[in-house]
């Protein structure tokens, strides 16, 4: 299939300047500069295939945010090369983003004071969206997003859940053929993340658009894309599939075990005892040793005497976070 | 102009009619900063005209500068001094529009509604007052007619000369500082701080040909009959020359900034 997304070699680094405080500390620095730098972006190189949903995740401070702007033309890259569906962005912005729409979870991009509809409609304005084009779009969006009593309200009136739907619908009015959606579920209850991927998911079979996510929600990952980018400190550790990293893992089990009696210790070999508390304790089987259960119990009995144990594989949130332990990309 | 940009106008428009608070605490401000500039002047210069300015004159001179400075004052409307700060403007990069045409849009719209809000109500007041409180009608029509074209001219340069303050945001990420520079000294050389007909006629010399006075001293003048008809409409030619000038060195300049411009937030 033909990459629609196109990213080579690309580096982003910042010039933050030291800035004094103080008076006339805005004169200072605007005459005087001295600068650090931050390498937000190493070399990072992808591809993306057209209709794909793409998880793009990492820690704090990563520059999975930096990424997105650059994709979507907001910044331009120190160096490298990047190619979106024949664009590059910053070069011809103006002709780019007409096929692209973003979202940013932390920002807003309708007026604040003004009915939903007004910004809708100042939009379908600025995308010169023709009238039944725009209808059609907007009864789509409407009962997929359930908007209808949305619409007529300002934003500022709008919980955090209906002002993302509102958001979600504004930056899909004009059809898009790619979506940058920068954490989309941020701040969400459980019931409107679900809608919310819903309609992730609905938009990108419906209209087969290609969409960018970021989060910090293992469940979207799990729920919406077909591949994972993982990035640490500005540098691709991982892409492909999630389900492989999920296998990878899959061996790693937490066994609660429930004892006859108090013991003052407890050791057993190949497992780590993560969790002891009088009668209970918690294991973990160390990478080298497979679990099986008929042996587990053969080997703890031997010493001890037990009631009961659980058996649980590691959540999708246990694995991101050995994940970046593994690759020491948490910033201390 | 393009529909894009009309909306983007009256977005900023309607959001600034909401704000009647404030443009009523204006209203009484102005009121009566006009009320003491007139009886400063009368006490200070009692009758004797001051570079040929009676007090009439003076005193229409004074509420005219006194309903129009919403337009006058050059400000940046906030949302777009934070939405740069803050790292809102990312929406408006992902937008197919020209990002100086969206703020001079964006700071027409809210002038021209500050303008309009506050305006009619003083002008009224003014026109009712008594003896040398009194503001008086234009010369003549043409007069009139002179003054309104100027005072469309002065709110198009008074947002253009505002995108200055765009164009440093930018640079120095503090809106207020921006606002400040650009604000003293275009009310410097504007006449807000010292009415122009009261400053030396060596400085008034030099400043009269700077875009500032083309912002409100211009058609008042005209109103008054200071400025006559034919030279009038020389000095609206020269005004629109300077805003034509400014645009496109607020275009450059955003465009520069544009180019190594950092986004801010994540
Ligand atoms: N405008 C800026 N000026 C200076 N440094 C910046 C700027 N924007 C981002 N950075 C730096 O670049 C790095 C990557 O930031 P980015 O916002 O892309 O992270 P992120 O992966 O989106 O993190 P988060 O999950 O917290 O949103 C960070 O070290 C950040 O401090
Ligand atoms: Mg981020």
């Amino acid at each position: 299939m033909a990459s629609i997304i196109d990213f080579t070699d690309i580096c982003k680094t910042f010039k933050v300047p030291l800035r004094t405080k103080g008076k006339f500390s805005m004169f200072k620095n605007f005459f005087i500069r001295k600068y650090k730098t931050i390498e937000a972006l190493k070399n990072i190189t992808f591809k993306v295939n057209e209709g794909d949903i793409v998880g793009y995740i990492g820690p704090n401070g990563a520059g999975k945010s930096t990424t997105i702007k650059i994709m979507s033309g907001i910044l331009t890259p120190t160096s490298g090369n990047c190619v979106i569906n024949g664009y590059v962005p910053w070069k011809n912005r103006r002709e780019f983003v007409k096929n692209i729409g973003v979202v940013f979870g932390q920002r807003s991009q309708l007026w604040w004071d003004v009915p939903i509809m007004d910004s809708f409609e100042l939009l379908r304005d600025i995308y010169k969206i023709p009238k039944d084009e725009f209808d059609k779009t907007l009864k789509l969006l409407n009962d997929a997003l359930n908007l209808e009593t949305l619409l007529n309200r300002p934003l500022r009136q709008l919980s955090l859940g209906q002002k993302m739907k509102c958001e979600l619908a504004g930056s899909l009015l004009h059809h898009p053929k790619i979506l940058f959606l920068d954490e989309p579920t941020i701040g969400l209850d459980a019931i409107t993340k679900l809608a919310v991927r819903d309609f992730i998911k609905f938009i990108n079979k419906k209209w087969k658009t290609t969409i960018i996510l970021t989060t910090h929600d293992m469940n979207d990952i799990e729920a919406l894309t077909n591949k994972i980018i993982l990035i640490g400190k500005g540098q691709i550790l991982y892409q492909g599939s999630f389900e492989k990293i999920k296998e990878n893992y899959a061996s790693s089990k937490t066994i609660t075990v429930e004892f006859a009696k108090d013991y003052d210790n407890i050791a057993l070999d190949g497992y780590e005892i993560t969790n002891h508390e009088k009668r209970f304790a918690t294991l973990k089987n160390l990478p080298s040793k497979q679990f099986h259960p008929k042996e587990f119990i053969n080997e703890i009995s031997k010493n001890y005497e037990i009631i009961d144990f659980q058996v649980t594989s590691l959540s999708v949130d246990e694995i991101l976070a050995k994940l970046y332990k593994q690759y020491e990309i948490i910033e201390r | 102009m393009n529909k894009s940009y009309l909306g983007i106008f009256k977005m900023e428009f309607k959001g600034e009619l909401q704000y009647r608070n404030k443009a009523i605490s204006g209203i009484f401000t102005q009121f009566f900063w006009g009320l003491l500039q007139i009886y400063l002047y009368v006490a200070f210069l009692n009758d004797t005209p001051v570079n040929g300015f009676s007090i009439s004159q003076m005193a229409t001179y004074i509420w005219l500068g006194q309903a129009f400075f919403a337009m006058r004052f050059i400000t940046m409307p906030k949302r777009t001094g934070d939405n740069i700060v803050n790292g809102n403007v990312s929406y408006n990069f992902v937008r197919p529009l020209d990002l100086y045409n969206n703020w001079f849009c964006e700071n027409l719209g809210q002038k021209i509604a500050a303008t309009l809000l506050r305006f009619p109500l003083i002008i009224v007041i003014a026109l009712f007052l008594p003896g040398n409180l009194k503001m008086y009608a234009p010369v003549n029509i043409t007069a009139l007619l002179l003054t309104i074209l100027g005072i469309i001219l002065g709110i198009c340069l008074s947002v253009a000369i505002s995108m200055f303050a765009v164009y440093l945001t930018f640079k120095t990420l503090s809106q207020k500082g921006s606002a400040t520079i650009v604000a003293t000294i275009s009310g410097l050389l504007g006449g807000i701080v010292i009415p122009l007909p009261l400053m030396p006629q060596s400085l008034q010399n030099v400043i009269n040909y700077l875009p500032f006075r083309f912002i409100s001293d211009l058609p008042f003048r005209i109103y008054i009959g200071n400025i006559g008809i034919t030279e009038g409409l020389i000095f609206l030619g020269i005004g629109i020359a300077w805003l034509i000038v400014l645009i496109i060195i607020g275009k450059l300049l955003i465009k520069s900034a544009l180019k190594n411009t950092v986004i801010q937030g994540g």
